[in-house]
């Protein structure tokens, strides 16, 4: 039954892809005990997705071929595989993207190999177990108001579909694999999503600061990269969820405050991040505090200096890609920024490069 | 025999999609000891495709909604061969479990007053389905995940269950396998529901997932259930066409809902013609058979379809109202459809039939068998109106939940029957030992052309029973399936068994759609085009008789005369006349 071309892996790689109709898959196949790339020839057909190919293979040449997929919509987040090494839904990627290509289907990294496409991600339900759910007030009235704002805001956070590539992709789960010490992008969004659900009322500060790890992520942004529902898990759930945090852990007036914030009322429409406007004590600044400027986009600075007039020499962190990098000094007032966060280095802005840029700066500025 | 583990509980489970999470959320707060089981992953259930909303007369949009006026939709669009009883718990019961699910967690689109929002629908008279966006089913499914992992339930991920285990009539366990190393599982349980989904994967063109294999009713058919209505399969006006990879992906109804238009080569929107008052949204049936009657005239598109138009609606509204169909559309068949039409077929869908229950409670006709959702029939009659599945999976889920728990409370647990089990392993173990050559896939493919050929949207006696000569043969040849490879996450195997139930439940279909020999609902018979007044009055049901498929009927119940007066132009069921596309205004009794 095995018709399957089978030749070493890169035999013919330049001819590769769409010959005579043709597409080339290199298909991870194996289990704990080893593997390595199995080829396959498939008929190209229009409009076909990487998961077809994989189907035709199942069907036509490897029977026992193991994959995980259920809606062919990209409406489950099943099909996950990392193709030509990056991390997608195996039913949204059209092979006609690859051009002149083989196409290398292996199994997620991350995750212990259970079979040729299917890793074992039952430790992501295990995670899932350990956040506490959406807890109402005990004697708040059904049915529920709520107001479309609150629903657009959450909206974003209730699209994951589990999928796991997000997981996959971040790096504290995949290169150091530890996963002890960070649930990783997709229970962020989870903890996110219930945080600022207007009627829940539980607070996972702690557990973000603890267990969670929320501090592990350095904000190298590849998780929103590869997210098939386009959610921006860094900058929407992770980046709040670490000033949240900071400011729960390190701000107990802040924390007070919040507390008697008047439920219902969505956050920010004071103009402040967390609707928190007025109730500030001024904020101290010290040379190396974490801070976040209310200019566009509420960037991540680091204090340079404290000038006499009071004002602040900060340096603005870019990314350059998955590089972070310090852009300063800039001089602002106090009041442009929103938090003060302290030394941390838990929030995991690169203390070592900031110290290694403003040397370098004092050193050519003097 | 080979050895097994066995696990004790009280309530099993089978299925984790809508109706087995609801289930088993209410077994478990009845106090009982639930284990669930699940082909996929937990979350991955067919219930996430659900896009359009769940149909609940809450009447927050449009206040003259009541429970009256969607219980009368829902009958009327089932074609009256419903359970009335059924459809009234039904419209009663799901506003509340609309509200139920927000206490989970989940969140729908609101009115400027902050209330649930609500939006039009296929046959449904008014502004019924709750919704968010169009990924409801994923709120839903992931709300009732999250209630699921809160109260602490176990969940059995990537098992399948393929034996019920009796003990005399009553079913008291079930057996299976691990499909991840290939072992087997066996369930000692006081009570198992049944929640296992449809069986939309016996055909070609379908939106269901490879899960739709019709495990719960194939299992409750050979443990001797009754299955109802099996001729009655679902066409969704509206799936994708082109390009071929993506044939039956499902378009959503809510497309509809918020106001497309479905229009011929000619530009003209044909609807108008068919169903002056409804249009668009007239029932499934109706819209995807004028789909099918446009491209028989030859005005269908360039791929045997309709034009499903959006693009009046503007971009800003699309992106927000269907967002989800917005990138499926660019990603998959590089449509922008802000600026372009959509190309849609009629896809399989839905099962209407299923195994017969009890309409409070869900038990079937095996006594500790209870079953909840698309596995279950008699809600829908012969079509089933867009929306009433949601509302469907949580009623009936909460309802078999409940009844299983009180059942099991007073019951203690079953033998579990050796010889089953010894029998059961060596029909899962043949395809590795048997000198059988029939590849399982190919074998499947050969049952999805022929069922799609002959038993689909539009039949006739010729092709029906060309079709049921096909399954016969095929279910000889899947005997001599061979499975190569181990028993190490092998989906080759895996759909070696899952054939057998398909294989079954073609042939409850075939039979009797032959029997059926009138058009109603989703069942269109060329070969007779009228309703007839004797066969509105039965239901077909498909038992197991020493593992022959056999047919018999069933009146259909007669409704109490303080609901029969709700239809004006019938005093029973039975002797309505008037369709689905006719029907005239809703009339109201007191609450």
């Amino acid at each position: 039954m095995s018709t399957a071309a089978k030749t070493r892996p890169g035999a013919d790689e330049a001819t590769a892809a769409s010959n005579n109709g043709k597409i080339v898959l290199q298909v991870f196949r194996g289990d704990p005990s080893g593997g390595g790339e199995e080829r396959f020839e498939v008929p190209a057909v229009e409009g076909m997705v990487v998961l077809d190919a994989i189907h035709y293979i199942q069907a036509n040449f490897a029977n026992d071929l193991a994959c995980r997929w259920n809606c062919k919509a990209a409406k489950c987040g099943s099909c996950s595989a990392e193709i030509n090494g990056r991390p997608r839904l195996m039913c949204k990627t059209r092979v006609d993207e690859f051009v002149n290509q083989e196409i290398h289907v292996a199994p997620m990294r991350t995750f212990p190999l259970i079979k040729d496409l299917v890793t074992d991600v039952s430790w992501n339900y295990e995670v899932n177990k350990q956040i506490p759910g959406f807890t109402p007030a005990a004697n708040e009235s059904v049915p529920y108001r709520m107001r479309q704002e609150d629903v657009d805001r959450l909206y974003e956070y209730r699209k994951c579909i589990e999928c796991f590539l997000c997981q996959d992709v971040c790096h504290v789960l995949r290169n150091h694999d530890d996963k002890s010490v960070y649930y990783g992008p997709r229970y962020m969004v989870r903890i996110a999503a219930l945080e600022m659900h207007p009627l829940d009322t539980k607070r996972r500060s702690g557990l973000l600061h603890g267990a969670a790890g929320v501090g592990m992520c350095n904000i190298t942004k590849c998780c929103q990269e590869v997210c098939p529902e386009h959610i921006k898990i860094t900058d929407n759930a992770i980046i709040p969820l670490k000033e949240r945090t900071a400011t729960d852990m390190y701000d107990p007036i802040a924390r007070v405050a919040r507390k008697l914030r008047p439920r219902h009322e969505p956050a920010g429409t004071d103009g402040s991040p967390d609707g928190l406007a007025g109730t500030r004590l001024p904020q101290r600044f010290a040379v190396k505090d974490v801070v976040r400027l209310k200019s566009g986009g509420r960037p991540f600075a680091r204090v340079g200096a404290v000038r006499q007039d009071g004002k602040l020499e900060v340096w603005v962190l870019k990314m350059r890609g998955t590089q972070q990098h310090w852009k300063g000094p800039k001089v602002i007032n106090t009041s442009d920024v929103t938090n003060n966060y302290g030394p941390l280095d838990d929030v995991g802005i690169g203390s070592k490069l900031f110290e290694q840029q403003l040397m370098q700066h004092s050193e050519h500025g003097e | 025999m080979e050895d097994f583990t066995t696990l004790t509980t009280d309530v099993l489970v089978i299925g984790a999609g809508g109706a087995g999470l609801r289930a088993a959320i209410e077994a478990a707060a009845s106090g009982a000891r639930v284990d669930i089981v699940c082909k996929s992953l937990l979350g991955k259930a067919h219930t996430v495709m659900a896009e359009g909303g769940i149909a609940a007369a809450l009447g927050n949009v449009d206040s003259e909604d009541n429970w009256q006026v969607h219980f009368q939709d829902t009958m009327r669009g089932g074609q009256m061969i419903n359970n009335w009883r059924m459809a009234q718990l039904h419209a009663q019961e799901s506003p509340d479990r609309v509200y139920e699910l927000e206490t989970y967690g989940a969140l729908f689109d609101r009115t400027p007053d902050g209330r649930v929002m609500q939006r039009a629908f296929g046959a449904h008279t008014y502004k019924r389905l709750c919704h968010v966006g169009d990924r409801t089913g994923l709120e839903m499914i992931r709300s009732l995940q999250d209630r699921v992992v809160q109260l602490g339930i176990t969940v059995h991920m990537e098992w399948t269950l393929t034996r019920l285990l009796k003990e005399g009539e009553r079913v008291v366990g079930a057996f299976g396998y691990n499909r991840v190393d290939g072992s087997f599982v066996a369930f000692r349980a006081k009570a198992v529901i049944l929640a296992t989904g449809g069986w939309g994967r016996i055909y070609k063109v379908t939106s269901n997932s490879w899960e739709g294999t019709g495990d719960g009713v194939g299992m409750g058919f050979e443990a001797g259930a009754e299955v109802l209505d099996p001729e009655m399969v679902q066409f969704h006006p509206t799936g994708m066409v082109w390009p071929p990879g993506v044939r039956g992906i499902l378009v959503t109804e809510a497309v509809r809902g918020e106001g497309g238009y479905l229009k011929n080569s000619e530009n003209k929107r044909f609807m108008l013609e068919y169903d002056p008052k409804k249009k668009e949204l007239s029932s499934r049936d109706v819209v995807a058979r004028s789909i099918y009657k446009e491209v028989e005239a030859g005005r269908g598109t360039p791929h045997g379809g309709a034009w499903l138009d959006v693009t009046h609606l503007g971009a800003e509204t699309i992106k927000k109202k269907l967002p989800s169909m917005y990138e499926q559309f660019l990603r998959l068949a590089d449509i922008d459809i802000t600026k372009a039409s959509m190309e849609v077929a009629p896809t399989i869908h839905y099962a209407m039939g299923g195994l017969r229950v009890e309409p409070e409670t869900g038990e079937t006709t095996l006594p500790g068998l209870f079953a909840a959702g698309e596995v279950a029939a008699g809600l829908h009659g012969s079509n089933r109106l867009g929306g009433n599945s949601l509302s469907d999976l949580l009623v009936f889920g909460r309802r078999a939940g409940g009844a299983a728990g009180a059942y099991a409370r007073n019951i203690g647990l079953g033998r579990l029957d050796e010889r089953l089990i010894n029998q059961e392993q060596q029909t899962l173990l043949l395809p590795f030992s048997g000198e059988g050559t029939e590849n399982p896939y190919l074998l499947q493919q050969a049952l999805q052309q022929a069922m799609q050929d002959g038993a689909g949207l539009a039949r006739d006696e010729k092709g029906l029973k060309g079709c049921l000569n096909t399954v016969l043969e095929l279910r000889q040849r899947a005997a001599r399936i061979h499975a190569p490879g181990s028993r190490r996450y092998n989906p080759g195997w895996h759909t070696a068994r899952d054939l057998r139930f398909m294989l079954t439940i073609a042939e409850c279909i075939v039979r009797a759609a032959i029997e059926r020999r009138e058009s109603r609902g989703a069942h269109w018979r060329l070969d007779y085009l009228e309703k007839d007044p004797a066969l509105g009055k039965v239901n077909f049901i498909a038992y197991s008789d020493a593992g022959t498929v056999k047919l018999k009927q069933r009146p259909v119940p007669q409704m109490p005369p303080e609901l029969a007066g709700l239809f004006d132009d019938a005093a029973s069921p039975g002797a309505l006349k008037s369709s689905s596309t006719a029907a005239p205004e809703a009339k109201r009794i007191p609450a």
